[in-house]
């Protein structure tokens, strides 16, 4: 008989319930018998503190035993006298452990190799063994730590104070999630990229202008990152910010400075719509209709090489995409300039237009600046866009028409294709990754340094 | 040294003339500048809108046909008809192997074939024979007479019947429309069935199923951690380095483009702890790794407007510093908390990025069954279809993505609505 973990672990849960009640049932007990002052604490958090006993170590054993159950499994199936007669070759061996593997658990209904079938019955077995080991190790523990809370219950133990310090330790361990994650990135990207570049020297990946990787060949000449750099830049930080500078910047200018409060409060929210759609509805929307419309129009006016997978149509939607961001980083800075400064200069004489022009966007431009920093770090890390409309030739072109490609796009294109994950081709997207990472962290920190300093001189 | 006053350097002493020409001349300059300018704002906002309608109403316009079905009406003489079966036979205990053994795509071919002449069978779409022998199988008594069926048709002649086909299949459907048999109706099998090679039987489910399952992970993890990180840093985090790197990470990860996340989960989860790819288990934890910073700002923000007389008044009766968090702060700032994470659940379903990185780009055509299973999202199906050549993914695709931005829309109006109905002015 075997125990399912999700069954295992309702039943876990349900055994901490019975815990927390039986602490409360104690405590509750003690209160009726010796007077409610003498109970320190409310007899729920006796129950909290039985149920947290009976709970915490058999989760925590659970967590290590599956983490180890597959390799007790594997050496278990290897002792049995079956396992003679397999490959000592190591690729072939685990093909047809993984497979015998699959088959027991139900994933898979035969076989490719036939001598997988031999292995399902030894599998069987042993995962039941470990499986029914666990269950009742973990069982054992529950009951353990249940009765140790359990009878250290007192009317004046401090139970809340105890199951208080958990609470804190919870929330403490959440918040370590975060900085958890950022070394997890940092760790993945250097680790992967330091391998890559074993193969690759960094200069040769930072400055070579050829870019054509392949799986088996680690020719330091294919791997020339630059024209990927271009094109990122090309689109993100160029075609995309012609875009949603001047309109984003003007719209938050017309919505804060000339609308009437009603046109605010509809057309707010409806440009913020422009910033929840889906990267991938955007990249379809550049792929269909902008970029054979682009092409077109480049052909009418006779420019070479226009391609149906354009610069222009990729970045002209990712600037539609970043105008909401443009426009709502702007919009807060404008409003942060103090009312006095605008009233000064209406009061001088000046027109709407020229205080904004002379008085409000110098006085704002610092978080303009911080904004639209804030928005190219946005668009050279976007990907579906480049993916569905760029391209992936990475030609150095400053022509908008021509196809070119970016570091997200061809991250995506390394990664997505069928082959081993240690070549110099995988290896390389996480060079890319950890490019992007860099410069878009770099980006972010000036952009707020940007911002803040600015915010203080006004405050 | 230049003792002049400094004004009679600079101040005309006589009064400007402002009904002067020139000084009138300047001012409707000045004036014709300011509407300008304010033409300018307005073209500004305006364009942004249109360009959202333009890409609203294309998707619409494209995808809205992918909701209907054209059908065509198949009349089968079972008398004549190639078949092999009789009622008996289903109705016995052999009943399952007769019908999984008969030749149903033989028998659909003949028919169109007798009744709308040669060539007509590629009129019917691949999985128009499921459906005849789904009736049969419900009513076998059909098999003594005629019967006409309603079946799906091919994608091409789906694609004619709807105004953009080739020349052949314009001419099968105008033929068709002679005879009176051709027919569109709702296309049911697009949000109950499962991703398929031929576009006449693509349908949503699969995807919206795995997106389920993924954002359900993402939920039951990105929710809790994202609350008690937020209650953590704002209500009991020491002034230390600590809490200051803890607060840079946030949100420097809030800012850190979604592929890189795809690139962590590759990494860690998928090579490193050997989880299933493209499951929605690994899709969930990426996301969620994405969503929890989300969760976390809106929650400090929420946390941060609930004032301090609260939990002075809770801590006056007696109540611990636990006890003010979880009894009177929580409950207050909910609404804040849960605003802010229907607005990252919403960002995470419409990801699709770091998805890519950990496999879930695969074809898929049934829905997954539980969290390990290989599954796709709606999203992907979506990047997915687009890829494919053959018309009829077109509309299919415009329709995934009405049907996606119909849920992205729904999310953001319910938060909008927890904003407005249950947040506190204080």
């Amino acid at each position: 008989m075997t125990i399912s973990g999700p069954a295992l672990l309702f039943l876990v849960l349900g055994l901490g319930l019975v815990g927390w009640l039986t602490g409360r049932a104690r405590a509750r007990a003690f209160a009726t018998s010796q007077g409610r002052q003498a109970l320190h604490s409310l007899p729920s958090y006796h129950g909290w503190y039985v149920a947290l006993w009976a709970i915490v170590p058999p989760l925590v054993f659970l967590a290590v035993w599956t983490a180890l159950s597959p390799g007790l499994v594997t050496e278990a199936v290897l002792s049995t006298p079956a396992a003679q007669g397999l490959p000592a070759d190591g690729f072939s061996r685990s093909a047809i452990l993984g497979e015998a593997r699959s088959i027991a658990l139900g994933q898979l209904d035969a076989g490719f190799n036939p001598q997988a079938q031999a292995f399902v019955a030894p599998y069987r077995e042993a995962m039941a063994h470990y499986s029914m080991l666990g269950a009742v190790a973990a069982l054992l523990l529950l009951f353990a730590g249940w009765a140790f809370g359990y009878t250290r219950l007192k009317a004046n133990f401090r139970a809340r104070t105890r199951v208080e310090r958990v609470v804190m330790a919870l929330l403490l361990i959440a918040s370590l999630i975060a900085i958890l994650t950022t070394i997890g990135i940092v760790l993945s990207l250097v680790f992967e990229s330091a391998r890559f570049f074993g193969m690759v020297s960094p200069i040769a990946f930072l400055t070579g202008t050829n870019w054509n990787p392949s799986s088996g060949n680690v020719d330091p000449d294919l791997f020339g990152a630059i024209p990927l750099f271009w094109g990122t830049i090309l689109i993100g930080a160029i075609i995309a910010m012609l875009v949603a500078i001047p309109l984003g910047l003007m719209s938050a200018i017309y919505l804060t400075q000339y609308a009437h409060s009603n046109v605010r409060a509809w057309m707010k929210p409806i440009l913020e719509i422009l910033a929840g759609v889906p990267t991938v509805v955007y990249g379809y929307f550049a792929a269909l209709t902008v970029a054979p419309a682009l092409r077109d129009f480049a052909v009418m006016i006779g420019i070479p090489q226009a391609s149906s997978e354009s610069a222009m149509a990729a970045g002209i939607v990712m600037g539609v995409m970043i105008i909401p961001f443009v426009s709502s980083m702007a919009d807060d800075s404008i409003n942060a300039v103090p009312q006095s400064m605008r009233d000064g200069s209406l009061a001088m004489g000046s027109t709407k237009s020229e205080t904004i022009k002379q008085v409000i966007l110098p006085a704002a431009l610092p978080g303009v600046v911080g904004g639209v920093l804030l928005a190219v770090s946005r668009a050279i890390g976007e990907t579906m866009i480049v993916v569905m409309a760029a391209g992936l030739s990475a030609n150095m072109t400053a022509n908008p028409f021509a196809s070119v490609t970016t570091v997200t796009a061809q991250i995506v294109k390394l990664l997505t294709g069928d082959q081993e994950f240690d070549s110099a081709k995988t290896l390389a997207a996480f060079a890319l990754g950890l490019v992007l990472f860099i410069v878009t962290l770099l980006l972010n920190i000036v952009a707020l340094r940007v911002v803040k300093k600015y915010r203080e001189a006004y405050e | 040294m230049n003792n002049e006053p400094a004004s009679d350097r600079f101040v005309d002493p006589t009064p400007t003339d402002w009904n002067s020409a020139e000084m009138q001349a300047r001012i409707r300059k000045r004036y014709a500048s300011e509407r300008r300018f304010k033409f300018l704002g307005l073209t500004a906002v305006v364009a942004s809108a249109a360009f959202l309608a333009f890409l609203l109403l294309v998707m619409l316009g494209n995808g809205i046909g992918g909701f209907s079905q054209t059908r065509i009406a198949l009349p089968i003489d079972f008398e004549t008809a190639p078949i092999g079966l009789d009622p008996d036979l289903i109705r016995s205990g052999s009943g399952e192997a007769a019908l999984a053994g008969a030749d149903f795509r033989g028998l659909v071919d003949y028919a169109a074939t007798e009744a709308y002449g040669p060539g007509a069978d590629a009129w019917f779409s691949g999985g128009a024979w499921e459906i005849v022998r789904a009736r049969i199988a419900a009513d076998p008594d059909i098999l003594l007479g005629k019967a006409t069926f309603d079946l799906p048709a091919a994608s091409d002649i789906d694609v004619a019947n709807k105004g953009d086909g080739g020349a052949v299949s314009e001419r099968a459907v105008a033929d068709l429309e002679r005879r009176g048999v051709i027919s569109k109706s709702f296309n049911s099998a697009f949000l109950t069935g499962g991703d398929a090679t031929d576009p006449a039987l693509a349908g949503i489910w699969g995807a919206l199923k795995g997106s389920l399952l993924t954002m359900a992970v993402t939920l039951a993890l990105a929710f809790p951690i994202g609350v008690l990180a937020s209650l953590y840093l704002e209500e009991y985090a020491p002034q230390n380095r600590w809490t200051d790197i803890i607060e840079v990470s946030i949100n420097n990860l809030a800012a850190v483009p979604s592929i890189i996340f795809g690139l962590l989960a590759l990494a860690v989860f998928i090579n490193f702890f050997g989880m299933p790819t493209s499951s929605p288990l690994v899709g969930g934890l990426t996301l969620a790794l994405m969503t929890m910073p989300v969760i976390v700002i809106a929650g400090r923000n929420a946390i941060k407007s609930v004032p301090p007389s609260i939990r002075d008044a809770a801590l006056g009766v007696g109540a611990s510093r636990v006890q003010v968090v979880f009894h009177h702060v929580l409950p207050l700032a909910l609404p804040g908390i849960l605003t802010g994470t229907i607005i990252g659940m919403a960002r995470a379903l419409g990801e699709t990025a770091p998805l890519l990185l950990i496999g879930m780009r695969a074809f898929i055509a049934d829905p997954p069954a539980g969290l390990s299973d290989a599954a796709t999202v709606l999203p992907m199906q979506i990047f997915l279809w687009s890829d494919e050549v053959d018309k009829g993914f077109v509309e299919k695709t415009s329709a995934a993505i009405i049907v996606l931005l119909v849920v992205l829309l729904t999310m953001n109006a319910l938060a909008v609505y927890f904003r407005n109905r249950f947040e506190k002015r204080w």
